[in-house]
């Protein structure tokens, strides 16, 4: 009490100044219309300029929330896009509509995730997400950004975290299709340069031309997985394969929320080629 | 010397017109000259009753106060930055009273340009004509400081004979 009487009569004197200045100005601007309008309309875009900053300010700290819905979104709608495809060509898939968290039956589901650290410059990069294994995830699980193009693959979990083996590892390598006409090839990377891998055994009846599209072919992932463009082809010395350079899809320097993709049935595949080894 | 400067202001320079654009205005003085060691609410409300009495005698609606308020807090400021100089605990004597002439001017010529600029631009409201703007303000601001050189000359012999 005795703070609150001390702090009134150190600003007692600036908050008559105020109001006084108000009551003046007041007193002013409703003297007569053109006053009026003039002070009436500053006061209304300066209002108006604070009310817009506030709530410009708001919407920038609710940034991390918003892009969180979003990836749940594009999850939701990655998961749709999926079985509808799926339907489309003729599978049969129970539970079609599976999301994050959903136990029925489909081949593929998506779980948002934020990066929290990541490196690009060493032969050996990795990525780390803050999704583990109680969120479900587990190892060879694909990882791709919002617009459907290949990061990497899981290759650990803690109970909170994973770690991802990006395109840019020079230990990375998955299978690739030329959308154009079907024929596969392996990508890894060089380490050579952080916006392109390297594409090999690619069949010399591909004719691959600069600009095409690669896709992903993998068991890890669904189909429609973009890879990267090819940038420039060549044959190899024995003229029994081309090999490419391919411009990589994602902007790997600027990753954020990405999407973990899980192939329930992966497993199983894995313990049928097992077997058939 | 308050009610001889309102006169003047209100009967005198108000009915002058030496030129459009300028307008000289001293009842500002009164405000810059009151002692600088009394309180600031003092000041205040005597600033209140100078700008209520100009806006009912000029018909200012509030304009005369509005802009004559905002010079009481400024005023030691004002007085720190164009001389250096701020009211110590314990001083014996008035601060005005031992500024010479050369510090007292310059310091009157910041406040009544900073008054005669908050006047103008609460006057006009609008920057249409912003050459005509500044033209104002500066030769109004030039004219009230010759006009009040010698008041000032009066004051400081005033308070020095005191």
């Amino acid at each position: 009490m005795y703070r609150l009487l001390e702090f009134i009569k150190l600003i007692y004197v600036f908050v008559i100044f105020v109001v006084l200045e108000v009551a003046a100005l007041w007193s002013y601007a409703t003297s007569s219309p053109y006053t009026e309008a003039k002070i009436l309309a500053r006061t209304t875009a300066v209002g108006a300029s604070i009310s817009g900053a506030v709530t410009y300010t708001q919407n920038f700290f609710a940034l991390p929330d918003e892009n969180r819905a979003l990836m749940e979104r594009v999850a939701a709608l990655s998961a749709e896009v999926q079985s509808l495809t799926m339907q489309q060509e003729g599978e049969v898939v129970e539970g079609m509509f599976a999301q994050d968290g959903d136990d029925s039956a489909s081949h593929f589901r998506y779980h948002p995730a934020k990066v929290v650290s990541m490196t690009t410059n060493r032969q050996r990069n990795y990525l780390v997400l803050d999704r583990g294994a109680m969120d479900g995830i587990s190892k060879d699980m694909g990882v791709v950004t919002a617009e459907n193009a290949l990061v990497g693959y899981v290759v650990s979990c803690s109970d909170h975290y994973s770690v991802v083996q990006p395109m840019l590892n020079v230990e990375f390598s998955t299978g690739g299709r030329l959308v154009d006409n079907g024929h596969v090839c392996v990508v890894w990377w060089s380490g050579d340069s952080m916006y392109e891998v390297d594409a090999k055994d690619l069949s010399v009846y591909s004719e691959p031309q600069e600009g095409m599209r690669v896709e992903v072919r993998s068991e890890r992932l669904p189909d429609g997985v973009l890879l990267g463009t090819v940038k420039s082809y060549e044959l190899n010395s024995a003229k029994s394969a081309y090999s490419a350079k391919i411009t990589i899809a994602a902007d790997m320097s600027r990753l954020d929320n990405l999407l973990i993709v899980e192939n329930t049935h992966y497993h199983e595949i894995e313990s049928l080629v097992q077997q058939a080894q | 010397m308050t009610v001889v400067l309102l006169l003047l202001q209100i009967f005198v320079l108000d009915e002058l017109s030496i030129a459009l654009w300028i307008r000289p205005m001293l009842f500002p003085l009164i405000v810059m000259l009151l002692p600088m060691e009394l309180r600031t609410i003092w000041v205040l409300l005597g600033s209140l009753g100078v700008g209520v009495v100009m806006d009912v005698a000029l018909g200012g609606a509030g304009l005369y106060t509005a802009t004559l308020l905002p010079l009481v807090v400024l005023r030691h400021w004002v007085m720190y930055i164009t001389t250096g100089r701020s009211v110590e605990f314990g001083d014996q004597s008035s601060l005005l009273s031992r500024l010479p002439l050369r510090q007292l001017m310059i310091y009157a010529t910041a406040m009544l340009g900073l008054h005669h600029t908050m006047f103008f631009l609460l006057e006009t409201l609008s920057f249409i004509s912003p050459l005509r703007l500044i033209a104002t303000i500066v030769l109004s601001t030039l004219m009230s400081v010759v006009v009040a050189w010698p008041i000032l000359r009066l004051f400081l012999s005033k308070i020095v004979v005191k």
